[in-house]
């Protein structure tokens, strides 16, 4: 415990030196709702295909999968910080296995993650009416969690093998095209190509958008959300295992 | 018999060799060294530049796994039990290594925390050192915004935030001035006399040669010469450091000094210092044909200095 609650609070500190960032980590996925969900719903006129469901509640679950994919970026990329500052190897040498290096490391960005999500929910009751579901928000708690912990260490293994960090920013624009536009985050799939749908339901940030929809509007059927559940804790315990193979490796 | 603090038997590391997408010729960094260390010691690990040095640092750290061969801290694997090793080493790595969006406080509260030291003591030692490496005026300032050489004492007074009883350091001295240099080796000192082992690589020949009771040269990745500086001074019979200063430098003392076998000579000013390999007599020769060449204000005659033999036994290759 001493080794996680240390680097969790390293983390900590070296974040708290910027509190703008820690702000904006807070408030950028309601405004990124505010922004591009408002105007979608106003200027096309978007429908769900749902009754009921307006395109603020629809892409509300996008939204905080977004800022769990871009947390987990975020703090992936502070491997490199960590290498240009030479505290990265130094650290290797320090009272911690790699696993707990790595858990440590993305302990403090889930909390920011779930605390994200949290106040993204309840703003957007409060500013957007889109309905409070209270039954969902453990599982809500859960997804935005352990998909927050998921994407940091898929990442974690691109950032731990690329040495550039301009190849890694590289890596990062790609990623967030493929893995944002060809999943459920901004659109319902039924309407599109086969194709398209296919690759969409093979990226797990589909299988969390769609367990954080059935969080907080209840949509979906249960037993896909429960299938999707358990395909993204596999995604991330490989990622995990993965990750920790590729920090052993660093020599 | 005491069981040794660090013990390496026949490490072998080959880097390269391997890669998929640029194979590249296999690099013996590291080639059947073996060497303990005495607990309490300083032991000192000398070589030129590829020598194999940092390498075998970074085995013994836990960054680098062995090709073959096997390497233990406190009669534990460094391969097999890392996290032991982990819990009882520190390292001031030869790059510099700060967390430099933190205060220099917070570095070294931060790193005692990663071995359990926290509270009034952590606050304690972190006071003291600060006032011990000059940094003072700059507890509360980040690191990104201090020099390189500030930067390097906060790294090197990390090694003295915490007990654990092996301290490696990695060219500990790059960028210190000589005052704090001075400071610090007496500190190296006081925590071998507590018992702890300290183990340094280093290219500044002087410091190894004051600090280290024990010394390993090695070279291409092999032992080429161990024991402590007279043992080692042993190894390299009829060497001897001349240096004399003369009132004005003579103009004609390469003819003089090409008539001797001459390891290196240094000239600065009016001063001229030369490491030669040859008998009694034709050193005394060499200071008196020194002598016929201008007025001389000081002679000093001394066994060789560990930088002479470093050359010496570098460029020989030779395995004691």
């Amino acid at each position: 415990m001493t080794a996680l609650a240390a680097i969790m609070t390293r983390e900590a500190k070296i974040r708290a030196t910027n509190l703008l960032f820690i702000f904006w980590d807070l408030v950028y996925p309601l405004g990124y709702l505010l922004v591009f969900g408002v105007g979608v719903n106003a200027s096309l006129g978007f429908t769900t295909g749902h009754a009921g469901i307006g395109y603020n509640a629809f892409f509300l679950a996008g939204v905080l999968s977004m800022a769990s994919f871009g947390i987990a970026a975020n703090t992936s990329w502070s491997f490199f910080l960590d290498r240009d500052n030479g505290i990265f190897y130094e650290m290797l040498t320090y009272p911690m296995s790699r696993s707990q290096y790595l858990l440590g490391k993305v302990l403090f960005n889930v909390f920011i993650g779930a605390l994200q999500s949290a106040i993204t929910v309840v703003l957007a009751a409060i500013v957007l009416g889109v309905p409070l579901r209270p039954a969902g928000w453990p599982l809500l708690a859960a997804a935005a969690t352990v998909g927050t912990a998921g994407w940091f260490f898929f990442y974690a293994i691109f950032a731990l093998r690329i040495r550039r960090n301009d190849a890694f920013n590289t890596v990062t624009s790609v990623f967030y095209f493929v893995f944002l536009f060809a999943s459920s985050m901004f659109y319902p799939l039924d309407p599109l190509p086969r194709g398209f749908r296919l690759v969409a339901y093979a990226n797990p940030i589909t299988w969390q958008v769609d367990v954080l929809r059935y969080a907080t509007i209840g949509l979906g059927e249960p037993w896909v959300i429960a299938w999707e559940s358990a395909a993204f804790v596999v995604f991330t315990l490989v990622a995990f295992v993965l990750a920790v193979v590729a920090l052993r490796g660093q020599e | 018999m005491s069981q040794a603090a660090i013990r390496v038997e026949n490490l072998v590391k080959v880097f390269g060799g391997r890669g998929r997408l640029r194979p590249g010729p296999p690099v013996t960094a590291v080639d059947d060294l073996s060497f303990s260390v005495e607990p309490g010691s300083i032991f000192g690990l000398l070589g030129p530049n590829g020598a194999g040095k940092t390498t075998t640092l970074r085995i013994l750290t836990t960054l680098v796994r062995p090709t073959s061969g096997r390497a233990s801290v406190l009669g534990h694997d460094v391969e097999a039990q890392p996290a032991f090793v982990r819990r009882n080493i520190v390292v001031v790595i030869q790059e510099h290594a700060a967390e430099l969006l933190l205060s220099v406080r917070d570095n070294l509260l931060t790193f005692a925390r990663f071995h359990g030291l926290t509270g009034a003591e952590a606050r304690g030692r972190a006071d003291r050192l600060i006032d011990a490496f000059g940094l003072t005026a700059e507890a509360t300032r980040k690191v990104q915004d201090l020099s390189g050489g500030q930067r390097r004492r906060v790294q090197v007074a990390k090694a003295f935030m915490v007990d654990t009883p092996i301290v490696f350091l990695d060219e500990f001295s790059t960028g210190m001035d000589p005052i704090l240099k001075r400071s610090v080796m007496d500190m190296l000192r006081r925590e071998a006399a507590r018992g702890r082992t300290i183990v340094l690589t280093t290219q500044v020949l002087s410091e190894a040669e004051e600090l280290c009771d024990d010394i390993l040269i090695i070279d291409r990745g092999r032992q080429i010469a161990r024991g402590d500086l007279n043992a080692l001074k042993m190894l390299t019979e009829r060497m001897y450091e001349v240096s004399v200063t003369f009132d004005r430098m003579p103009a004609d003392l390469d003819a003089v000094l090409a008539r001797y076998e001459t390891l290196r000579v240094r000239k600065n000013h009016n001063a001229l210092s030369v490491a030669l390999k040859d008998t009694e007599s034709r050193v005394l020769e060499l200071v008196t044909a020194l002598a016929a060449r201008g007025h001389l204000l000081r002679i000093e005659i001394n066994g060789a200095s560990l930088e002479d033999i470093f050359i010496e036994l570098t460029q020989k290759g030779a395995v004691s």
